[in-house]
């Protein structure tokens, strides 16, 4: 996401100026003539060299989902729009949700010349739910192959939520090869073998290097070579990209409006898609202490923070509107539920509300302009990483608003492992963060991950992502049974994303900011077909698996 | 014998307090690197699901309840066999490997810089204190002035001079990728294209302590009987600042680089750092900001040794060459 991978080190950001005037060469420009032309360069944000790592399942592998190894279907999570088939063509739920049946494409082959049949996505799901290491999806289901075309998928309760993560980020291997490999979490996979648009030609340490498979039941990609380049840790993404190393990059660069007359050739694509926070920890009953968990104070601090500037200030006007009951706006905007009081978090501050808030809790406003309660002065920490600049500006920017509310912000800033740490143990008061999605276009994920009950804990025991703490019967039970409906049934879902939606206004464990958007820069004058806001047909950003194997599948080099 | 065992103990208690440092020190850093591994993964865009939580602490074993007291053990043990564990930023990969892949960039780079940064403070050392009195002195205040500046700050100003406005070294890291790493001329080449500035840099910051240091000693020298017996009995002057003076000299400053080799395992993270090379002390960074303790502990394994055994021979050498200093008091 943009707004974090934007943050470098603070070491770095010293050392760039110079890179920033002294316009690198070389590294891998020594390539000339068509195949150069045909070859995409991306940087996915490895600084330093590589470590050989192509298994899918593994939180440190390089690449390889979508690109090697592909998924059944493909959900585009910028847009709620039918899965689009991949290695399956079509799916069907029973009607309590337990029984999956999948019809997979015939006439696939691995790219080692092994056909690809049901048995290959039995044994993978079946090596998933095994090897509890590797199961980040929390897959519980049993697969059996019905036939060389059909797999039949029983789960032990309603799974409906599940499908996104089975169908489209569980990445099929082939059996013939992977049931040979005894610890499928430790091997590195040297030389991978899938059914996916690309193989790969060749590895270094400091780049390797992707070729077209001319096998691909989707016919050859017309990009015939991708290259992904690891950059030397002082250099960052905006000075590759000016000395046109690299045809593909996701993260911001100084100026981000400006991007197509910056760096001609090029163009920038903003998607808005983490909802930014102030994080409370909100919840007394589960050893929160501080202001923060009176509900009172955090509405009274959403209320005296001015949105139209902060988004200049800290975030060069790319952030957008966010919904105090967090659906994601746009992509999830026909979910907003209308019984909120206020379905946009209001620009302008409105201070004699916020006062009024703190008001009715207790506080009085004392000689030094600050509310105080039983001779306490409200004072807040936020801690932030140490380097994050945009956060950090939102910081001093919000301690400024929000200082004639009467309300004082510190802001904290640590390490990023301190940060991190304390995030998950609950040691702190606020904190500055961003909410991520889940595996499709739907704010049930949401919801469930910061909002529910099971996905917190005590403070000092390790919550994720229920950062908050927050925990509210209501919203559990609407959770519950949400599990149990077909997610394309949007009016019965509905009521039950009302209650959450208006719970969280009401309690606001999360103080909304804005929507913080991610952005990437693409090589337009090379590649063309590059997702547009008119034709999101993938999240543009190179890091997001599987979307980055759509993206290259469609993209034609210029010319040809 | 009894005094090569006594160091030779004396060392081995120093490697288990070494060892033992390591371990603790390193456990009282703030994070784990599970949640480290989480953080990464939601700033690319990861859902955050609690089952991808679990499955992370199970496979790096950060879930156990296990006591400090008997990791302690367990680690000692694996490391009496050579295993340095798996290495948790680039898991699965072992650290021995991360460290075989970084290590032979920091030996040769620092290694060769060390080298060159010593022989020509020396010589120059000679010169300087032979001659005193001449216009040569001004080496002294002028090579410690470079030695003085901040190193980062000197490397980024050569690096915008030579490799920016100038163009004749690459910028950054250690080869060019086009290249395959191996035993070939364009590879050792390109190798050697981009180590020469990073080198350069470490000399240049590091002559003037070694200069400064053997002039004094030549100044000393300069002035002891033998050296105006020889000048007296009308050798020529070239030979009695080498021979004479020099010879005797030098040997302060040659313990002294005896006891920096030991150091050039740990190579100069900021070096590395200015230049993007792919050598040690990226490595120990990469460790450090992503909680990786089994890499931490390896890198610092093996500069404690390095820094040992540099010292034991040293210890060894002098006792053998100077009766003196193996004699109890």
């Amino acid at each position: 996401m943009s707004v974090q991978s934007s943050r470098r080190r603070v070491c770095g950001a010293v050392l760039t100026a110079v890179a920033a005037t002294t316009l690198v060469t070389g590294c891998g420009s020594s390539e000339s003539g068509s195949a150069a032309d045909r070859t995409l360069v991306s940087y996915t944000g490895q600084s330093g060299d590589y470590q050989i790592n192509f298994n899918p399942f593994s939180s440190s592998t390089m690449e390889g989902p979508g690109t090697i190894f592909e998924p059944l279907f493909f959900y585009n999570i910028t847009q709620d729009a039918k899965p689009v088939p991949l290695l399956g063509t079509d799916f069907a739920w029973n009607a309590d949700g337990t029984r999956l049946l999948v019809t997979l494409r015939p006439n696939v082959k691995f790219s080692d010349g092994t056909p690809f049949t049901a048995q290959d996505v039995a044994f993978t799901l079946d090596m998933v739910a095994k090897n509890k290491t590797i199961n980040t999806t929390g897959y519980d289901g049993e697969a059996v192959a019905t036939d060389d075309t059909h797999v039949r998928i029983t789960f032990p309760k309603p799974a409906f939520m599940q499908g996104p993560q089975v169908l489209g980020k569980t990445f099929i291997v082939p059996r013939h090869l992977w049931s040979k490999i005894p610890d499928p979490a430790n091997d590195v996979i040297a030389q991978p073998v899938g059914t996916g648009p690309f193989v790969l030609e060749e590895f270094k340490p400091q780049a390797f290097t992707f070729k077209a498979n001319p096998g691909y039941w989707g016919g050859e990609p017309a990009v015939k070579r991708i290259r992904y380049l690891a950059l030397a840790g002082n250099q960052s993404g905006a000075d590759a990209l000016a000395g046109k190393q690299i045809d593909w990059q996701t993260g911001p660069v100084p100026d981000i409006k400006d991007v197509a007359k910056n760096y001609p050739g090029y163009q920038a694509i903003t998607i808005p898609m983490n909802q930014m926070n102030l994080t409370a920890c909100s919840n007394a009953a589960l050893g929160c202490a501080g202001p923060q968990t009176d509900p009172a104070v955090r509405k009274a601090i959403h209320y005296a923070i001015n949105r139209t500037q902060l988004n200049s200030l800290a975030f060069e006007d790319t952030a957008s509107d966010i919904s105090p009951g967090f659906t994601l706006l746009g992509r999830d905007a026909k979910y907003v539920s209308p019984k909120l009081q206020e379905k946009l978090a209001p620009k302008a501050p409105d201070l004699a509300r916020s006062a009024g808030l703190l008001l009715g809790a207790g506080y009085a406003k004392g000689p030094d302009g600050l509310f105080a309660k039983d001779g306490k002065p409200l004072e807040l920490t936020v801690q932030v990483p140490s380097g994050w600049t945009d956060y950090i500006t939102a910081i001093t920017t919000m301690t400024q608003q929000l200082q004639p509310a009467g309300i004082k912000l510190l802001a904290q800033q640590v390490s990023y492992n301190e940060w991190a740490d304390a995030r998950v143990r609950g040691r702190f008061q606020l904190l500055i963060d961003a909410m991520n999605q889940g595996p499709s276009a739907d704010p049930f994920y949401d919801y469930n991950y910061y909002f529910s009950t099971e996905t917190t804990a005590k403070v000092g025991e390790s919550a994720y992502p229920n950062y908050s703490r927050y925990s509210n019967p209501e919203v559990d039970a609407a959770l519950n049974a949400v599990k149990g409906i077909d997610s394309t049934e949007a009016a019965k879902r509905q009521p039950y994303f009302d209650v959450v939606q208006t719970r969280v206004e009401q309690d606001m464990p999360y103080i909304p900011i804005l929507t913080g958007g991610t952005t990437s820069e693409y090589h337009s004058d090379k590649f063309t077909g590059w997702p547009a806001k008119d034709n999101l047909y993938a999240f543009p950003a190179v890091w997001s698996r599987p979307d980055q194997a759509q993206i290259y599948k469609t993209l034609k080099p210029v010319g040809r | 014998m009894s005094y090569y065992l006594r160091k030779l103990a004396f060392y081995l208690v120093a490697l288990w307090a070494a060892l033992t440092l390591d371990f603790f020190i390193l456990r009282l850093l703030p994070g784990n690197p599970v949640d480290v591994l989480l953080a990464k993964l939601a700033q690319r865009g990861g859902a955050p699901d609690p089952s991808v939580r679990r499955a992370y602490e199970l496979l790096l074993g950060t879930h156990s309840d296990e006591p400090l007291w008997s990791q302690y053990v367990s680690y000692l043990d694996r490391l009496r066999h050579g295993d340095l564990g798996v290495s948790v930023s680039v898991f699965p990969a072992k650290v021995s490997d991360v460290i075989a892949q970084a290590l032979p960039w920091t030996l040769v780079l620092v290694g060769i810089a060390t080298l060159l940064s010593f022989v020509l403070g020396v010589g120059l050392g000679v010169i300087v204190g032979w001659k005193r009195g001449t216009w040569l002195d001004a080496l002294v205040p002028g090579t410690t002035v470079l030695a003085a500046v901040p190193y980062f700050w000197l490397a980024l100003l050569l690096a915008a001079l030579l490799a920016g406005a100038l163009g004749w070294f690459p910028l950054l890291g250690g080869y060019d990728v086009a290249l395959d790493p191996g035993w070939n001329a364009d590879f050792i080449g390109s190798a050697v294209y981009h180590g020469t500035l990073p080198a350069l840099t470490i000399v240049v910051s590091s002559v003037g302590g070694w200069l400064l240091g053997m002039r004094n000693m030549m100044v000393s020298t300069g002035s002891e009987d033998y050296v105006l017996t020889a000048q007296a009995k009308g050798l020529r002057d070239g030979r009695v600042m080498l021979r004479y003076a020099a010879r005797n000299a030098v040997l302060p400053s040659v313990a002294g680089f005896a006891i920096s080799l030991g150091f050039v395992v740990s190579g100069s993270i900021v070096t590395e750092q200015v230049f993007a090379y792919p050598g040690i002390g990226s490595k120990l960074l990469q460790a450090v900001q992503n909680n990786d303790y089994a890499l931490m502990q390896g890198i610092f394994l093996i500069i404690t040794v390095a820094v040992l055994g540099a010292n034991l021979v040293i210890d060894l050498l002098y006792g053998l060459i100077d009766a003196r200093t193996r004699a109890r008091a």
